[in-house]
């Protein structure tokens, strides 16, 4: 069974057309990365499936059953999580309280959310972080709590927009690691958007490219470096000879 | 049993927070024995009040972070209801303020629903409108008394069921029954599902969504809460005062008097609301009854009051309080 689907999706912006007629299947604890340039909808796209947009043509289906115009908080009890590309920076909660939040999506009892905020935060290794708030944190460890936080309301899916960005090398890859660990261990499917292809790449089972809000291509990581249409698109011939 | 738990659990506070609630505690036990005039329980009972009004607000404006403006018309509804069912039907007290309550509640769900559409500033001139709305209603309305108001039937002798004393040191145990009413909920409010979803929202109310939190139903029933405290407190003013207008219980200084008695103290903690009214209500008092004998100083009351809360929230925008965290953070 197909677990998230979307149907022939159009959302356009009076005019300016963001998603136009998108459709694609991801399977059960499947990765599957989405790329193209900026502008080519991939936010937007995200948006239209939790939620934040409603499309203006087409479905969303999610384990058989049509979320179309649901609204966020909605999606996300239907188990779709989400983290942000950028976090907003706030002081007022710490870390722990933060993932607590999460924690209260399927719980009404502080103490069960307190003990599955501590399961996550160890999970992630942020114990150490618990107490701090968020603006006192480096962007590395923010994106982390906005992992944890989405993990806590415990997703089936968890699509993550540009995970990566604004990370160094090394914590790129400790991302990378994090990810990896997240499908193995905790079985849950992954979607995310990406513009750093050291990330996308490797953990990537398949890939969809986005160019000016249609689907230019989709396929494994390895058929889509070659792909003369999103070579063009996006990854430039340097990456191509590069692989 | 763990909701009882959570209202009477204070150790996540600091020890010195602990022994100043105790001794205020104790202080306020005592305090219509030591020997005050009339004049300072009366400054007291109000501050008792207010900060009751406060920590309701407290709970949509402060952790909530909603500025909500319109605190004056359940007020309102709390006292007419209360004085209204008592003149025409002779309704003791302790029947007629639950149901005062039970309309603010439902009224605060039908403003609420809407209101809650809006956010940021237009939220905030909304509530002010509907506050308005309705106390133009009643300054036109005959059968309450319209502008003129309404007095209460005195009792011939004390009487508890419609809450007449002789005293005012029975208001003033009856209003700190109201006011540890107020603070254990609030203390277990805080540390509840609610508490916590309303700081995210506050917060980042995008992120709020996405971890399934329903932003517009959890402020309503804030909106909703933060009433009914209010409307407990009308109720009270009415039997209190034994005359009501809708100048006295639904004006706009009420509700940003109590807005900025919640916000001058600390929005959004256990403890601001009860700073801020007692900052504020001495002050308002003592001010107002000595500049406002004085020829030419009527107003200066004001003006020294608006001051300090500038001042303040130049400073520190979380309030005294925040103050308080700030040096004691420096301290650690």
């Amino acid at each position: 069974m197909v677990f998230l689907e979307v149907v022939d999706l159009v959302k356009d912006f009076g005019g300016v057309v963001a998603n136009n007629h998108i459709s694609f299947g991801i399977g059960q604890e499947e990765i599957i990365g989405l790329i193209g340039p900026n502008g080519a909808g991939k936010t937007t796209l995200f948006n239209c499936i939790v939620g934040y947009h409603k499309p203006n043509f087409g479905k969303v289906v999610f384990k058989g059953k049509d979320i179309t115009g649901f609204k966020p908080f909605m999606t996300s009890r239907e188990g779709i999580g989400r983290t942000f590309q950028i976090m907003k920076v706030t002081a007022g909660m710490n870390v722990f309280e933060n993932v607590m939040v999460g924690a209260f999506c399927r719980t009404d009892s502080r103490p069960t959310a307190q003990k599955e905020a501590s399961e996550v935060l160890a999970f992630l290794g942020l114990e150490k972080l618990k107490d701090y708030h968020l603006n006192e944190l480096p962007i590395a460890s923010q994106k982390k709590v906005g992992l944890a936080r989405a993990l806590a309301t415990k997703p089936e899916i968890l699509m993550l927009d540009e995970v990566a960005s604004g990370l160094n090398p090394k914590e790129t890859e400790e991302m990378v690691n994090l990810l990896k660990r997240i499908h193995q261990e905790k079985k849950i499917t992954l979607f995310l958007i990406e513009h750093v292809m050291e990330v996308v790449m490797p953990i990537s089972q398949r890939v969809i490219v986005l160019d000016g809000g249609e689907k230019i291509a989709e396929g494994l990581p390895k058929e889509i470096a070659k792909n003369e249409r999103v070579i063009k698109a996006y990854l430039g011939e340097k990456y191509a000879k590069g692989l | 049993m763990d909701t009882l738990k959570d209202a009477f659990d204070f150790r996540d506070f600091s020890r010195i927070e602990r022994i100043i609630l105790v001794l205020f505690s104790i202080f306020l036990l005592i305090f219509p024995w030591l020997g005050f005039g009339s004049f300072v329980k009366t400054v007291m009972i109000y501050f008792l009040l207010f900060s009751l009004f406060g920590m309701g607000w407290n709970t949509i404006g402060g952790y909530g972070g909603q500025v909500e403006l319109g605190k004056a018309q359940y007020v309102g509804i709390g006292a007419y209801t209360v004085a209204l069912m008592m003149v025409w039907w002779k309704i003791p007290f302790w029947v007629s303020m639950p149901i005062g309550v039970l309309i603010a509640l439902g009224y605060s769900f039908m403003i609420g629903y809407p209101l809650f559409r809006l956010k940021g500033h237009y939220f905030a001139i909304a509530t002010i409108c509907t506050s308005l709305v309705l106390q133009d209603i009643f300054i036109n309305w005959k059968l309450v008394g319209a502008a003129k108001g309404i007095e209460l039937p005195i009792r011939d002798h004390p009487d508890f069921l419609y809450m007449q004393f002789k005293s005012d040191t029975y208001y003033f145990y009856f209003i700190m029954v109201l006011f540890y009413a107020g603070l254990f909920y609030m203390n277990w409010f805080r540390k509840s599902k609610l508490g916590y979803q309303l700081r995210i929202i506050k917060d980042d109310e995008e992120a709020a969504e996405s971890l399934g939190i329903d932003a517009r139903w959890c402020k309503i029933k804030a909106y909703s809460i933060a009433s009914a405290f209010v409307a407990v407190g009308g109720g009270f003013l009415a039997v209190f005062n034994l005359y009501i207008d809708p100048y006295s219980v639904m004006d706009l200084d009420l509700s940003i008097k109590i807005a900025l008695m919640a916000m001058l103290g600390g929005a959004g903690s256990m403890w601001g609301p009860i700073i801020g009214a007692a900052f504020l209500i001495p002050l308002d008092r003592f001010l107002g009854s000595w500049l406002g004998a004085q020829k030419g100083l009527i107003g200066v009351d004001f003006m020294i009051y608006s001051a300090m809360i500038m001042v303040v929230s130049a400073y520190q925008p979380r309030g005294i309080w925040g103050i308080i965290e700030q040096f004691r953070r420096k301290g650690a």
